[in-house]
């Protein structure tokens, strides 16, 4: 059975349909990359996964429990907060904006949902938050604040963030996109070997080498729905659809 | 010079009583003050609608009213409304309120500073909006508006002197007491702005101290 399962997921902003039905399942273990022009709609299909934003039809499917929406007496309503937050705890989301809490500590930051979501207590989060500061190759950097770290030192920290908190599916929106060329490859890396380990991932990225080094799947997002998926060689070598082609010879491979 | 340590002496425990009244005085509406202005400027900022319009008036009604003319309604006007306040409990509560309406409309300014991508990353990973507003929003409006919390403080201390015109027995009152008596104008009013300028030098100081530790570098 798929950890995730979207069907005919849509979403509009105003008179904007941004999703027109998008289809998609993920199963345990397999890491999927969504790849797409500027205005697909592959950030707010991750958005909306993590109830970030909501969304007009469809439903979201996570380990089996429809997410996001309830259907009370025929009538569809959104979740409550404290509901919509349970939820959002069991998917991890990295933006492209690092977006660290600036006045934590990269330890803080990575223990604050250990402490307030997941109610550890401070000893053992301090422990849990620590090691996977060592995973990603930050320990010894735990006690600053992120306004002393670079871009990829805190996108490291947010790695860290998202993952210690043990999610049962982790969402990456465009990690690279707001570092510097030469601090790109510490971050792949470090998912890279999250990625062997077995954590279900979902990731929008405009890497195209990265996609296909760390995917099983590859899907092609274009005006709102999947266009084409597959393996990372099929993607990559045979595209079928034109749109597909036209994309891959733009990109930067 | 000496009769004037001499009067210093003699009035040393109306100066003491002054004193501490307005350091009280000050102490307390800056606090309660600044307590019910935040949650005023939650209000003004996330609340549903008719919350944020309740709000929205009572803070540009209160913002928009001399603190002078809101000591004397709240010691001459509320006794028609069955509230009898005594001199100095009309000064507490007009200066909180006074506080309390200018720190709402800071604290909504700089929630609504703060980039929507910190709501987002304390969602992401599972916080509730009271929980984002206690751990990722608030402490970073704290650092944010230090300065402008700062100088009210000091804008309070010297408000506080107003009370003097409803009799509240805090430093400027006393001193006019003073020097009604010995009719050594200069002296005791240079004392007095001694004493002003050092409680405020003392917040400012402790203002920088309290900016160094919290800062974000």
């Amino acid at each position: 059975m798929s950890l995730l399962s979207i069907h005919g997921l849509t979403k509009r902003f105003g008179a904007n349909e941004i999703l027109k039905g998008v289809d998609l399942d993920v199963d345990q273990g397999e890491v999927v990359s969504v790849i797409g022009s500027s205005g697909s709609g592959k950030t707010t299909l991750l958005r909306c996964v993590n109830l970030l934003e909501d969304f007009d039809g469809g439903e979201i499917i996570l380990d089996g429990v429809s997410i996001g929406y309830a259907t009370e007496n025929g009538r569809r309503r959104r979740v409550g907060e404290r509901e919509l937050a349970r939820q959002r705890s069991m998917t991890g989301m990295v933006f492209q904006s690092f977006n660290l809490f600036p006045h934590l500590t990269a330890i803080g930051n990575v223990m604050l949902g250990l402490v307030k979501v997941r109610r550890m207590n401070r000893a053992d989060a301090t422990v849990h938050a620590m090691s996977w500061l060592n995973r990603v190759g930050l320990s010894d950097r735990a006690h600053h604040l992120p306004g002393q770290l670079s871009g990829g030192q805190q996108q490291r920290v947010a790695i860290a963030r998202a993952f210690a908190m043990n999610p049962k599916l982790v969402l990456l929106d465009e990690i690279t996109s707001a570092l510097d060329p030469e601090l790109v490859g510490e971050v792949l890396g470090t998912i890279k070997s999250l990625a062997v380990e077995g954590t279900t991932m979902l990731i929008v990225t405009h890497e195209m080498r990265f996609a296909r080094d760390v995917s099983q799947r590859v899907v092609f997002m274009d005006g709102g729905r999947i266009a084409e998926q597959g393996p990372p060689a099929e993607i990559f070598n045979a595209p079928r659809v034109a749109r597909l082609r036209e994309f891959l010879g733009k990109a930067n491979m | 010079m000496e009769g004037f340590l001499h009067e210093l002496w003699v009035a040393r425990w109306a100066i003491g009583q002054g004193t501490l009244l307005t350091i009280q005085v000050s102490a307390f509406s800056i606090l309660l003050g600044s307590a019910l202005g935040m949650l005023g400027g939650v209000g003004l900022a996330y609340g549903p609608w008719p919350l944020r319009w309740l709000i929205r008036i009572l803070v540009d009604c209160i913002r928009g009213t001399p603190v002078l003319v809101l000591i004397l309604a709240s010691f001459y006007l509320l006794s028609f409304a069955g509230i009898n306040f005594t001199a100095i409990e009309s000064g507490l509560f007009s200066l909180t309120i006074f506080c309390a309406a200018h720190m709402a409309e800071v604290i909504r300014g700089a929630l609504q500073s703060i980039p929507g991508a910190q709501i987002d990353a304390g969602r992401a990973i599972g916080l509730t909006f009271l929980k984002i507003l206690t751990y990722v929003l608030l402490p970073q409006v704290a650092r944010q508006i230090l300065p402008v919390w700062v100088n009210t403080g000091a804008e309070l201390v010297k408000a506080s002197t107003l009370l003097s015109v409803i009799g509240a027995g805090e430093l400027l009152f006393r001193t006019q007491e003073i020097i009604g008596r010995n009719f050594m104008t200069l002296e005791f009013y240079g004392f007095c702005g001694v004493i002003y300028f050092l409680i405020n030098f003392a917040i400012e100081r402790l203002g920088k101290v309290a900016a160094r530790r919290f800062a974000l570098q």
